[in-house]
């Protein structure tokens, strides 16, 4: 076949190049013409005149296929300026379909000196899309090997490199047995294992595992990461095939091969923005117009190359619902709707460009419910590659933050859909962390942070919080709450996925509860500490108290909630200075957090008293100990005034009588409750006004007995309903009139 | 490009190729709240540099009032000082260290200036010493 195929090439060229010369023209001139326009001035544009430009890249190209006998460079001035035509033309516009066939067969066919070869591989630049076609001569030009060695590998990176250009793959699929004869190439395999890597389906992987010496052959040859990669796909699709065992994880399998194109391409592809509909026609296949542009997000958007087009036509007379054989594999790209994916979800092949499945719902559904891990082995394989890539603090030289972001939206998107975090993104963020400025795209980074799965506790300690902590010191007050809001997500994602875990009552996440216990317990001790450190450097700044208590809104219903045997209470350095705040919305969520820790804990004694469960856990009677030491503490200072006698935490507000006295205030034994506290006294005055109009003096004092009933009911009526069922539920009071012997519950 | 900052106080700042300081203005020198050493992770010689300058500082300023700056992450392609040999650094001399791309430097200065409030004795009830070690390791007290 190969033999057959490259004895056709030198008419195929020729036919093409004739066929396609008003597109040529068309596209030349960049414009918003439509393809539809551009065939009805088929005749017209024969007689147009062509600027200087246009006409000598035709010219050039007919020269370089016609020119027979291999010329010298140095010589050759009409070689120089053809070379130097189409070298311009590539760089600022791309060059059109037609011209690859044409240009790979003369590099490939070694008619000229390896340097001119080189030049014009360089200069393969896509405007829109490569022809399968051009591939196809120019890998039978590959097997004939008639150009040196160093042409054909920079011919392999540049495959590797412009592959999602490619309009269909099917015959480079077909093509797979050649590609992997060249893995005995020494200087080939890499490249080679990175493009079959690329190319490997499931029917590849199969037929070409069957040959078990090549597998043995790919043992002896030393276990480079490019043959690892390679391996491991094919591990996935046939594993009972391969029998060694893999290493584990990997950085980066192949090299980067890039070289100078993928600049050139993404700069033809701005300045062709929008202007070529050929260019979107491609990407946009018959999924909704987008317009996005540049290399990830193009790839984000299914093309209609993707998979078999063959099926495209014949589906347009079939219904659109109707099932496919079992055989046949129904174009992804024209899922449209649920009932259409359960209709078949059995012959449903993912796009080569796994990038577009994040953006896709559908597909989304697909892969959580197919199981197979190749899959994702193919999204983290691409991921991971843009991520490093394209991260910008990484890569300083990369200026399109912008789109960074949007990309790193999406795979926040996708981690929501999915309802849990992609391993490579993890990976990506453990790596880059540490070098963060906690400023270049924060919002969105911190938005992945809070999918990073559950995992080891030393892990996340050295690669999560290690790193975070330090941008949480020296970071501005408001980076340091979108941190702690950050965390407060992460805490909540673990634990949902803990109580789907509980429901489903699968183990299959090697977490076992205990595990998760020591993971959770760990994160909420870490926000403790770094929170008691923040309030100190910031001042116990009301805004920041806020976001600490927000956390802690989660964790006091762990228990009930999301039923995890595990109640942390917040250091007494979050505790006092959210009791002693200057503001009421503080003080009464610290009061609805007490409550509900009560509330958890009550509920805790209640099912170890009963015995109704086996309890493999236990609350420490130091987490009660603890608890009644605030509660005291909460008393004293909002009801009982005795705060500063009755505290008996180590590091509370406990003072001797004689320090007291030195402060001179006036029946100490009544001065500080709900009437006097900081946080209250607007309250408290105001109330003062419309109970007591006629008293100018604001003598506190008179809030008592019945007054301090309705005190406390304008209190509820004013919102603070944290305090309302704080007071409710901890301070028991004997009878209305005598209110102030109330005493704190014991449990 | 290898530089050595002396900050002192919030608004003054000293910059050195290397240590020690020349020792004929000592007199006329400023309190030093913090010495920050620049490393730049494209050069070996940077850190070479700064190796050769630690043993020129005082043993109190490892106190909390050295840290360092590795500068240069944006090009981590082209980097010919691993990031671990830095980090090593920062334990051995017991001091934190930061990456930043000169590049953008922005957040990174403001960063080093919060710092330096701290080793200056503006944030009452921080010292510079509690604060480096919480920098150092952040989670086992």
């Amino acid at each position: 076949m190969q033999r057959r195929r490259s004895s056709k090439t030198p008419k195929q060229p020729l036919h093409v190049f004739h066929k396609s010369q008003t597109d040529l023209s068309a596209w030349r001139k960049g414009g918003r013409i439509n393809p539809e326009k551009s065939l009805q001035n088929n005749l017209s544009s024969n007689d147009q005149k062509y600027d200087s430009q246009e006409s000598s890249l035709e010219q050039a190209l007919s020269y370089l296929e016609k020119v027979q006998n291999p010329v010298a460079l140095k010589k050759n001035t009409v070689l120089q300026k053809h070379l130097a035509t189409v070298e311009s033309t590539a760089l600022q516009q791309g060059l059109p379909p037609e011209a690859f066939e044409i240009l790979l067969s003369v590099v490939l066919s070694g008619k000229f000196v390896d340097t001119v070869n080189t030049r014009l591989l360089k200069s393969l630049i896509p405007t829109s899309v490569i022809p399968e076609n051009s591939l196809v001569t120019a890998v039978s030009w590959l097997c004939a090997s008639k150009c040196s060695s160093s042409i054909q590998l920079l011919f392999l990176r540049w495959l590797i490199t412009v592959f999602d250009f490619i309009d269909h793959k099917e015959q480079l699929h077909a093509l797979y047995g050649f590609f992997f004869s060249f893995l005995q190439d020494e200087k080939m395999c890499p490249y080679i294992c990175h493009l079959l890597y690329l190319l490997t389906r499931k029917e590849s992987g199969e037929s070409h595992l069957c040959e078990l010496e090549t597998i043995l052959f790919l043992i002896l040859f030393g276990m480079q990461s490019y043959l690892q990669a390679l391996l491991s796909l094919y591990k996935l699709f046939c594993p009972e095939q391969v029998t060694i065992t893999l290493p584990g994880k990997m950085k980066t399998y192949f090299k980067n091969s890039e070289g100078p194109w993928k600049a050139a391409i993404a700069a033809v592809r701005q300045r062709n923005q929008g202007t070529s509909p050929l260019s979107q026609a491609v990407f946009l296949g018959t999924s909704q117009p987008q317009s996005r542009k540049r290399k990830w997000n193009a790839q984000l958007v299914i093309p209609a190359s993707s998979t078999n087009t063959n099926n495209l036509e014949e589906d347009r007379e079939k219904s659109s619902v109707e099932s496919y054989s079992a055989n046949e594999s129904f174009p992804v790209e024209q899922l449209r709707t649920f009932p259409q994916l359960l209709q078949n979800i059995h012959c449903l092949e993912f796009p080569s460009q796994m990038g577009s499945v994040l953006t896709n719902p559908l597909l989304l559904h697909y892969m959580n419910c197919v199981k197979d891990e190749s899959i994702y082995l193919r999204l983290y394989y691409w991921m991971g590659q843009m991520l490093q890539e394209e991260c910008t603090w990484c890569v300083v030289d990369n200026p399109n933050e912008e789109e960074f972001k949007s990309f790193l939206n999406t795979v926040y998107k996708a981690e929501c859909f999915l309802q849990e975090g992609l391993a490579d993104c993890e990976e990506f963020l453990y790596r880059t962390l540490p070098l963060w400025d906690g400023v270049c795209c924060r919002s969105e980074v911190l938005r992945l942070v809070s999918w990073i799965p559950l995992s080891s506790v030393s892990d996340i300690k050295s690669y999560l919080y290690d790193p975070l902590a330090q941008l949480f010191y020296t970071s501005s007050i408001y980076f340091k709450c979108s941190v702690l809001e950050t965390l407060k997500q992460l805490l909540q994602n673990w634990l949902n996925c803990n109580v789907i875990q509980m429901d489903s009552e699968f183990s299959s996440l090697n977490t076992t509860l205990s595990g998760l216990v020591n993971v959770v317990a760990e994160l909420v001790h870490f926000v403790g500490r770094i929170s008691t450190i923040a309030l100190r450097l910031e001042n116990n700044s009301t805004f920041l108290l806020y976001f600490i208590l927000d956390f802690y809104e989660t964790v006091c219903d762990m228990y009930l909630k999301y039923n995890l045997p595990l109640l942390i209470l917040p250091p007494a350095g979050v505790f006092y200075p959210a009791l002693l705040c200057m503001d009421s919305v503080n003080l009464n969520q610290l009061c609805y957090i007490m409550y509900r820790y009560r509330t958890n804990l009550v509920a805790a004694k209640e099912n170890e008293l009963s015995k109704k469960k086996i309890l493999q856990f236990k609350f420490s009677n130091q987490t009660y100990q603890e608890y009644n030491q605030y509660i005291t503490a909460m008393v004293g200072c909002l009801w009982t005034s005795s705060v500063f006698q009755k505290d008996i935490h180590p590091q509370g507000l406990r003072m001797d009588d004689e320090l007291l006295s030195k402060t001179a205030v006036k029946e100490l034994k009544t001065s500080f409750n709900i009437v006097y506290h900081p946080a209250m006294m607007g309250y408290s005055v105001h109330f003062l006004q419309q109970a007591c109009p006629d008293d100018t003096t604001f003598n506190f004092r008179l809030i008592k007995g019945k007054k301090w009933d309705w005190y406390l009911e304008y209190l509820y009526a004013q919102g603070l309903e944290g305090l309302k069922v704080f007071i409710e539920s901890s301070i028991s009071r004997v009878s209305q009139a005598a209110r102030s012997k109330a005493e704190n519950m014991q449990m | 490009n290898f530089c050595e900052f002396c900050l002192s106080n919030l608004s003054l700042s000293h910059l050195a190729t290397s240590l020690p300081l020349p020792s004929e203005r000592d007199h006329l020198r400023p309190r030093i709240d913090l010495i920050v050493f620049m490393i730049d992770i494209k050069s070996k010689y940077s850190l070479k540099n700064v190796e050769t300058s630690l043993a020129y500082v005082d043993a109190s300023f490892f106190l909390g009032k050295v840290c360092f700056l590795a500068t240069g992450v944006g090009r981590l392609n082209s980097c010919s000082v691993e990031t671990n040999v830095i980090c090593k650094l920062g334990e051995t001399y017991n001091s934190p260290v930061l990456f930043c791309e000169l590049e953008v430097r922005l957040a990174t200065a403001q960063r080093l200036l919060r710092i330096l409030q701290i080793c200056a004795g503006h944030i009452p009830g921080v010292s510079a010493l509690s604060f480096v070690s919480l920098m150092r390791n952040s989670y086992d007290y």
